[in-house]
């Protein structure tokens, strides 16, 4: 009875969010039984109602559905752009943690600098040489998040690289390999699934910030970054075709770092 | 933005502490910023060559630019296009290191001109934003460590949710309250600081949000501690345990992050100088992608990076001054 | 309150009724013009690189320049050419050379005289290949040299007789400048151009704004101005807002006093606004219009084609997405072009009809998804869209066709891209509809986009004539009306052009080239030209 009481509301809430989202995601049609595709030119631009809780859009399509129906590309880019960056993060992490020492001062120098850098620049820098687009975003986003997440995981891997157990193993005989796979991705992992946690979150944000300004996926995708870039210009006529978007896409945002702050509260203590 | 994520103020102090004497750091610190400037400038050249065409085309604007024949004859000039790839390299570096950072395919002017012209404003509205940003999360600090354990946890809470709001967003709210609802301010940006109100506010929130998180848990920590415990023993009132004492403590950390406060700032200023039109940096990068500039990106990229590299080490610097720790150690 | 309310409702009604929308031109006629005061404009289109028309020429350095360069003639309302900084104007029998005279006391801002030798200069600058100008110089193909008869009279001599020469000669691209100023580098003219306007650049702040001054000494108005004399306003602050829901706020706030390119959301809502006031100035040359590529499957088959257009529900897209802010276009041609044609019965929306002639062409099967099918090949359309020149509505106007013409079996794929990858897709003819547009004065844009020789491509890659139409009977008609020097005999071909282009069933028209402007109460005496459609602020005035 003690562990539930130590449950934070806030994680709480956070959870049944997630768990709606995902729902969403996976299989919209429970929530959602329309079709996100649907044109009635005649009911267009209807503002929220009994029938459509969330009003329908330039076409006359239902934005409630199309929020549902789109979480699943939304969520996928994030978890894509979490992963290549995360990926990423701890190819450079573990260079820098169990390589050379001057493989690590090379890293270190260059993600001491790098790390909080503007990773939306680096973004728009890959943007520019290779186009815009959902394909290019998602990925621009990946590389733009890796510097930061690299950081934490080289300091994670040289705490652990410094522990008891791995001591204990290095006299006990065990091989590199071993060492490597048995006890330090395990204890570097912990960290990993915290920072996806947040990741996710905050690259649905960005990668919908990108589409905000055009330069991530469009219309007609019932994904919503593209919603709002859809919505954008009718913002002072019909303000449900951004509100609605960009509400879920702080819900997730807020949830998913609301839990990850929770987790890495339990981590700690 | 990418999150100060874990333990970002304990390790800074840890490394600095580890240091001898700060000439050999400073001169670690810029050779890693030179090479963060050269990766970058490498990266970007050979990503360019990546792209299946004309490298001049792609410098001028993608495929089917409409470059003229001319345009794109000067652009293969300017970038030695014809030479072997190894003397363009040598070139395009030489270029770079002397601050000739090329000329602007969509403006038609050089890029140091571009950049010096929108440089200020958006320096201005950085400045002010962080400044917001420090007061209201001082304020949420101090607010919510004298309410007791609720107020904390709402406050976090309250932190959390201005943290991972979008700028873009937060900027749509702003103006539909503040301009079309109640119309106190314009919804674009005019000469003046009623023009500057809206952007900096929609900067500083989730600024505020960040570095409240931080302030709290230092402040926290300090409001408890031996020393603040000695202080009102000695008879000084709740203001100047609070002022003179934890404030230095919770300082730290937030001149820690104020390195990443400016990139992200920076990053911020991209979307809100676009939706309210206020000139600067942000909306000239934004432009130049969307004209698909390579030569006006780049330079910002690398203009802001060594700005960056200046922020962080002053704040490196700053730390050390207001850590008495960092400096005796020998 | 209970008697107050009615009288309050007729107050409501007359100010609605008073800030109804007015077609090309604001209330100027009820109270006396006041001196002074700096108007704030702001565009939605891009900022331009180069404020010298000359060079290039779009549609945004047409909006700007209007207010400091001029032309040699211009039109009015009812479409004739009336005179500017010409006064007369003579062809010559065989129509190979017209004669211009100028004005006379006509300075530049820079003190330069307008001479014929101005004139000279001016048209060597169009040609001269270093300006890269390509609006101006395909205007002034047939032109073989510009020579001095005196003083104040110009000789252009054409390689063959050109009927478009004056419509041309009207617009700002080819605007005439000093010629001492024209001598300075490209830079520095780009910076400054010097014209005989009614106001004069006097700061550029890149990306921020451009300050134009009143010229003092202006002597120049065109035939149909209001006034004589320098213009009213002391100044004009030129802005650039890109964000349409930004530029409407900031003219609901009084931020600014002009805006153009109004969504037609914001014409709407603007309509409920007492102090703002729409004017709506369809641009010249073409209509809006969807292409379709005849050059390759399935479009090259006439009834595929038919199929297409007979299963686009056009105007009930433009009901639910345009608010019935613009009409319905039939016509290749901008509804103010004189010499428009149209035959609405071609476009009726029909899906049985479109139903029957995909039968009729082989097209008989369908697939799973409902998309027709032939010897194994789904019938799919590649569609690319500009974002940049297609506005969000007509985007959602492109989904909506999408949809409908899904009901007939067509599979659409619509691409948004950005303006160069659009140039690419179209350069590379993987296209089969496209929409583009062309703003040109006078049915000589008939020529550009549908002459067998708009499919060769410029060096650039760009070619306009998208339905790649090569019929030499349209051919013949079009250079047949391009020589020609008879007013009724041009009108006739052009007529006869549009009638075979219709029904080739090459373009499905939408609507005119939307060009909205929305300006607030206060500022009185604004026209948009009846040349280009682009405002005129010389008459323009604040009321205090």
């Amino acid at each position: 009875m003690k562990r539930l009481s130590t449950v934070a509301p806030s994680v709480v809430v956070s959870l049944a969010i997630l768990l709606f989202i995902g729902i969403a995601a996976v299989a919209p049609n429970l929530l959602a039984p329309g079709n996100p595709l649907a044109i009635h030119p005649m009911a267009s631009f209807l503002p929220p109602s009994l029938g459509h809780p969330f009003g329908t859009d330039e076409s006359g399509r239902d934005v409630y559905t199309r929020i549902i129906h789109g979480a699943g590309a939304s969520v996928l880019i994030g978890i894509t752009a979490t992963a290549i960056g995360l990926g990423l993060a701890i190819v450079f992490g573990l260079l820098a943690g169990l390589g050379p020492r001057w493989l690590d001062f090379g890293t270190t120098r260059l993600l001491e600098v790098l790390f909080a850098f503007p990773g939306l620049l680096f973004a728009l820098l890959f943007i520019v040489i290779y186009g815009p687009g959902v394909l290019t975003s998602t990925i621009a986003v990946g590389l733009a998040t890796a510097p930061g997440y690299s950081r934490i995981i080289r300091s994670r891997v040289l705490v652990v690289k410094r522990a008891p157990y791995i001591e204990a193993s290095l006299v006990l005989g065990r091989s590199r390999f071993f060492r490597v796979t048995r006890h330090l991705v395990p204890n570097v992992a912990g960290s990993l699934f915290v920072l996806a946690t947040l990741g996710i979150g905050q690259s649905i944000v960005w990668a919908s910030s990108l589409s905000y300004l055009g330069l991530g996926a469009v219309p007609p995708a019932a994904e919503w970054g593209a919603m709002l870039s859809a919505g954008r210009t009718y913002i002072s006529s019909f303000w449900w075709l951004t509100f609605f978007p960009g509400l879920f896409i702080v819900l997730t945002a807020a949830a998913t770092t609301l839990l990850g702050r929770g987790l890495q509260e339990r981590v700690r203590s | 933005m990418t999150l100060p994520l874990g333990p970002t103020a304990t390790t800074t102090t840890a490394e600095s502490v580890r240091r001898r004497s700060w000439l050999p750091w400073a001169a670690a610190r810029l050779g890693g910023v030179a090479f963060v400037l050269w990766a970058v400038a490498t990266v970007t050249f050979f990503a360019i060559r990546l792209i299946p065409g004309d490298p001049a085309e792609a410098i001028l604007g993608g495929p089917g630019s409409q470059a003229s024949r001319e345009a794109l004859a000067q652009a293969r000039k300017d970038y030695g296009l014809d030479l072997p790839l190894g003397i363009q390299y040598l070139h395009y570096l030489g270029r770079l290191a002397t601050g000739d950072l090329g000329t602007s395919y969509s403006l038609r002017s050089p890029v140091t001109t571009v950049i010096g012209q929108n440089l200020g404003p958006t320096l201005l509205l950085a400045v002010s934003s962080l400044l917001i940003a420090v007061v209201l999360a001082l304020l949420l600090a101090l607010w919510s460590s004298r309410s007791g354990r609720v107020a904390a946890a709402a406050g976090s809470v309250l932190e959390i949710i201005a943290s991972a709001v979008p700028h873009f967003w937060l900027a749509i709210a702003l103006i539909l309250l503040f301009s079309t609802a109640l119309g106190w301010l314009p919804p674009v940006s005019v000469p003046g600081p009623a023009g500057l109100i809206l952007p900096a506010l929609t900067l500083a929130i989730p600024l505020a949000g960040f570095l409240g998180q931080v302030m709290r848990e230092s402040l926290l920590d300090a409001l408890a501690s031996p020393f603040v415990l000695a202080a009102r023993a000695r008879g000084e009132g709740e203001s100047g345990v609070f002022w003179r004492h934890a404030l230095r403590h919770a300082a730290i950390p937030a001149i820690g992050l104020a390195g990443w406060a400016f990139g992200s700032l920076i990053s911020g200023a991209v979307v809100v100088e676009t939706i309210f039109a206020r000139p600067g940096i942000g909306r000239s990068l934004l432009s130049a992608v969307q004209d698909r500039d390579v030569p006006l990106v780049l330079g910002v990229v690398l203009v802001v990076a060594v700005g960056y590299m200046l922020v962080t080490t002053l704040t490196d610097l700053a730390d050390r001054f207001v850590d008495p720790r960092l400096r005796e150690r020998s | 309150m209970k008697r107050l309310l009615p009288s309050l409702a007729i107050l409501a009604a007359a100010a609605l009724a008073l800030s109804g929308c007015a077609a090309g031109s604001s209330d100027s006629s009820s109270s006396t013009p006041v001196k002074g005061g700096t108007l704030v404009y702001a565009s939605g289109d891009a900022e331009p690189t180069c404020l010298d028309p000359h060079v290039g020429g779009n549609y945004p350095q047409a909006l700007v320049a209007t207010q400091y360069l001029e032309s040699l003639v211009s039109k009015d309302k009812a479409g004739k050419i009336i005179p500017w900084l010409a006064t007369k104007w003579t062809e010559a029998t065989d129509g190979l050379s017209w004669d211009f005279t100028l004005k006379k006391g006509v300075t530049f801002t820079d003190g330069t005289p307008l001479t014929s030798e101005a004139v000279i200069a001016n048209i060597a600058h169009l040609q001269d290949p270093k300006t890269a100008s390509s609006t101006g110089y395909l205007a002034l193909q047939k032109v073989t040299k510009v020579t001095a008869v005196d003083d104040l009279t110009a000789r252009i001599s054409l390689s063959s007789p050109d009927s478009a020469l004056l419509d041309s000669l009207s617009q700002t691209w080819l605007a005439i400048e000093s010629p001492t100023a024209l001598k300075r580098s490209q830079a520095v003219n780009c910076a400054s151009p010097v014209g005989t306007g009614p106001f004069v650049v006097s700061k550029w702040n890149h990306q921020q704004s451009i300050l134009l001054k009143r010229n003092t000494a202006y002597t120049s108005p065109p035939a149909d101005a209001a006034h004589s004399g320098p213009a009213y306003l002391t100044a004009i602050e030129w802005r650039f807002l890109p964000d349409s829901a930004s530029r409407y706020a900031a003219v609901q706030s009084g931020t600014v006093d002009v805006i153009d390119n109004v969504q037609p959301d914001t014409i709407v809502a603007a309509e409920k606004q007492k102090n703002l006031v729409a004017v709506d100035a369809p641009r010249p040359g073409a209509s809006n219009r969807i292409e379709l590529n005849s050059s390759i499957a399935p479009f090259d088959d006439k009834k595929v084609r038919e199929a297409f257009i007979r299963s686009a529900d056009v105007s009930g897209a433009i009901t639910s997405l345009f608010f019935d802010t613009t009409k319905r276009s039939y016509s290749p041609l901008s509804s103010i072009e004189k010499d428009g044609y149209s035959n609405p019965k071609l476009f009726d929306y029909d899906q049985k009809a479109a139903a029957t002639l995909l039968d009729e062409a082989g097209w008989t099967q369908k697939n799973a998804e409902g998309y027709r099918v032939k010897d194994g090949k789904v019938l799919e359309l590649e569609f690319p869209v500009s974002t940049n020149q297609s506005i969000p509505a007509e985007q959602s106007l492109f989904e909506q066709l999408q949809a409908t013409s899904k009901q007939a079996g067509f599979k659409v794929n619509l691409h948004p891209q950005d303006l160069a990858s659009w140039y690419g897709a179209l350069g590379k003819n993987q296209y089969n509809l496209v929409s583009a547009p062309y703003t040109k004065v006078g049915p000589d844009v008939l020529r550009i986009l549908f002459d067998s020789a708009g499919t060769k491509p410029a060096p650039s890659g760009y070619f306009a004539n998208h339905a790649q139409i090569t019929d030499p009977a349209l051919d013949t008609l079009l250079e047949n009306a391009a020589a020609s020097s008879d007013a009724a005999e041009r009108s006739a071909d052009y007529k006869k052009a549009q009638k075979i282009v219709l029904e080739g069933y090459y373009i499905l028209p939408l609507y005119d080239q939307q060009n909205h402007y929305l300006l607030s109460t206060k500022l009185k005496g604004f026209r948009a030209m009846p040349t280009v459609s682009t405002p005129a602020l010389y008459d323009a005035w604040l009321a205090r």
